[in-house]
């Protein structure tokens, strides 16, 4: 994504500053520092190196030692007295400060001593900007996940290996020796993100979907090639049915839940969504926790086994009352 | 030079020219002086282009004052307040930088993502390198909220009434809505404003992605009561779930359970709950869960199937039911 003019603005002003206390800095600790490439960084010192104050004459611009340039150092030497920190906007400190909280909101960090020291300082950082964040919650899914949370954790930090006994969407258990990558949440649910070694691949683990975690002595090999998921959706690149459902308007919190999603809307209120579906039991389980918001799926055999599924439950209840005390 | 100046570098400049003028500038000798804005063709797009980039400064927190001089009242000039330019100093440690840093990925697709991430390189540049070790492997993602919310949140904070349009999440129609509006959170993937309705003398919730077009605000600054946060909470009651499993399946649900009995396992187990009166299918096993949801326990449910049939209460079988009965009819052949 091209990053826009203010972003490169407040980095070129923060380059400043953070130049002006660390004289002959190696270009590669810079872009380290602000997480950007070292050619991101000779970018921004070129157009610094070309600014200043009105005239723009040599001794009103910005300028570097040239000495240090050439061996790919870095060294102020004249700020044009824009050394000075730019205090944070109002809206940025809001939403740097009700990530932190966000972050508190997870069970496993919910007393961190950093966050807690971070979010003051952020906090008297931000000065009076810092009130509007107190209108703003975020509420992270309170699912007791807590002790496999715990473990999975102290699993990440010793990069060990671990034994989970899952359960599936389709209801299935399995046993499997994974490696963890990363644990992540969409403060509805935790996901963990790791290599498989039954599938042979990553896979991604609702916590809540865990049985049994087991942290075993063996250390997980390192998996350098694998990019670490950005998001909580499911890929869908693998995914293997396309399938379109009509819904009353109630429903239109699908259409806003699941990215991608293409709707039309039908009359009076109805509306037709479109999904990739990975996972054909998963769209069992939205269709039928829909109930009667939904009036049509396509394709038809994803339809009838879904009624099917409905029938058989149907039939369940009425055997279960058939079969009662007497009392009812 | 014949080459545009490139936003970036312009606002630089723009930036430059008013921390160190003397006194003030007047858009004239800014239009004149300053690096870029030669580039406008006329006095409108001139005027276009110092507006956008006065506005973009004042986002990003620089204090650009205005001052009219006493002789020439149409003269505006401009500078930046230089005593409330700086950053209040604050020393974080490279694990707290750490922190800031793992905060500043938590945003997903919203301008609370640039922001954030602009607010971590402004702190950057009075941090040493960061130590992310702490909390490494943990993320959090949030959809970040629509597109309303940096109006809603400046309507909090200078406490004024606010107007939009609301599409009703029952029967999709639009209404126009007058709010009072108090607090903004994000829940189960979605964001949602709480406030006082005006015209239904009540506190409501609005899910923001279906406020359609912009938020107006209505009324005066400063009038708007935010009641205390404490009353404002409500804790949503446990209610004790029984429930019949087919043997083997389900396993996610009694990995949650606060009781088991499996008949199938001996029967001298003794239970106090489920109440008597509900039937006991002597070929499942009955297990009790505690929730707090009970809709979003019954559409769990559902896809369990005959799996899991719910004996009490009848609320959660009635809504479990409920959506069984027209999904039944799906297949097109009933």
């Amino acid at each position: 994504m091209a990053e826009t003019a203010e972003d490169r603005l407040v980095r070129m002003l923060a380059l400043i500053t953070y130049l002006e206390n660390h004289p002959s800095v190696p270009v590669a600790d810079v872009a380290a520092h602000f997480g950007v490439t070292e050619g991101q960084v000779l970018l921004d010192i070129s157009t610094l190196w070309v600014s200043g104050t009105p005239g723009y004459l040599p001794d009103d611009l910005i300028d570097f030692a040239v000495d240090d340039h050439e061996q790919n150092l870095l060294t102020l030497t004249d700020a044009r007295g824009m050394d000075r920190p730019l205090r944070l906007g109002p809206q940025e400190a809001v939403a740097l400060l009700v990530a932190l909280r966000s972050l508190q909101a997870m069970p496993a960090l919910a007393h961190d001593p950093v966050l807690v020291s971070t979010i003051d300082k952020l906090r008297a950082a931000a000065g009076e900007a810092a009130g509007a964040a107190d209108a703003v919650d975020v509420y992270v899914g309170a699912e007791d996940v807590g002790e496999r949370l715990t473990a999975l954790r102290s699993a990440l930090a010793d990069g060990k290996q671990v034994r989970l006994r899952y359960v599936s969407g389709s209801d299935v258990v399995s046993e499997r020796v994974v490696d963890p990558l990363q644990l992540l949440t969409d403060a509805e649910r935790w996901f963990l993100y790791a290599w498989c070694h039954r599938a042979d691949g990553v896979r991604q683990f609702r916590l809540d979907r865990m049985l049994e975690v087991t942290v075993l002595d063996s250390d997980a090999p390192a998996h350098p090639d694998v990019a670490l998921s950005e998001r909580t959706d499911p890929e869908l690149t693998t995914a293997q049915w396309h399938v379109r459902l009509e819904l009353a308007s109630r429903a239109r919190w699908v259409a806003e839940k699941y990215p991608g999603a293409a709707v039309t809307d039908l009359e009076e209120g109805w509306f037709a969504v479109e999904l990739d579906v990975v996972n054909l039991a998963w769209l069992h389980n939205l269709v039928l926790g829909l109930g009667g918001d939904v009036r049509a799926v396509h394709p038809p055999e994803v339809a009838s086994s879904i009624a099917e599924r409905a029938k058989a439950a149907l039939d369940a209840y009425a055997a279960l009352d058939g079969t009662g005390n007497g009392t009812q | 030079m014949s080459e545009r100046v490139e936003p970036a570098e312009r606002l630089l400049d723009l930036v430059i020219a008013l921390a160190n003028t003397p006194h003030r500038m007047t858009k004239s000798q800014i239009r004149r002086g300053v690096n870029g804005y030669a580039d406008a063709k006329n006095d409108a797009a001139f005027d276009r282009m110092f507006e956008r980039d006065k506005e973009a400064l004042r986002t990003l927190g620089v204090p650009i004052v205005t001052l009219t001089d006493a002789a020439h009242e149409d003269d505006i000039g401009y500078r930046i307040d230089t005593d409330s330019y700086d950053m209040p100093p604050v020393a974080f440690t490279p694990a707290e930088v750490g922190a800031l840093s793992l905060a500043a990925e938590v945003w997903q697709d919203s301008t609370l993502s640039a922001q954030s991430r602009r607010a971590l390189t402004k702190v950057r540049a009075v941090s040493e390198l960061e130590d992310a070790a702490l909390h490494a492997g943990l993320a959090l993602r949030v959809r970040g909220p629509d597109a309303n919310f940096g109006a809603l949140l400046d309507a909090i904070a200078d406490r004024i009434t606010v107007r939009f349009t609301y599409r009703a999440a029952n029967t999709g129609r639009t209404k126009q809505r007058t709010v009072e509006p108090w607090r903004l959170y994000a829940k189960d993937r979605g964001w949602y404003l709480v406030g006082h309705d005006v015209d239904r003398a009540a506190e409501r919730e609005f899910r923001m992605s279906r406020i359609v077009g912009r938020v107006s605000r209505i009324g005066e600054p400063g009038t708007v009561q935010v009641p205390d946060r404490a009353s404002a909470h409500r804790e949503a009651p446990i209610i004790r779930a029984t429930l019949a499993l087919r043997p083997e399946r389900a396993s996610a649900l009694r990995a949650r359970a606060v009781e088991i009995e499996s008949p199938t396992a001996g029967a001298g187990s003794a239970q106090s709950s489920p109440p008597a009166q509900v039937p006991r299918p002597s070929d499942r096993d009955v297990i009790a869960v505690d929730i707090s949801d009970l809709d979003l326990f019954a559409e769990e449910l559902v896809g369990y199937g005959d799996a899991v049939l719910v004996l009490d209460p009848p609320r959660l079988r009635e809504a479990v039911l409920a959506r069984l009965r027209p999904a039944a009819s799906l297949g097109g052949e009933s």
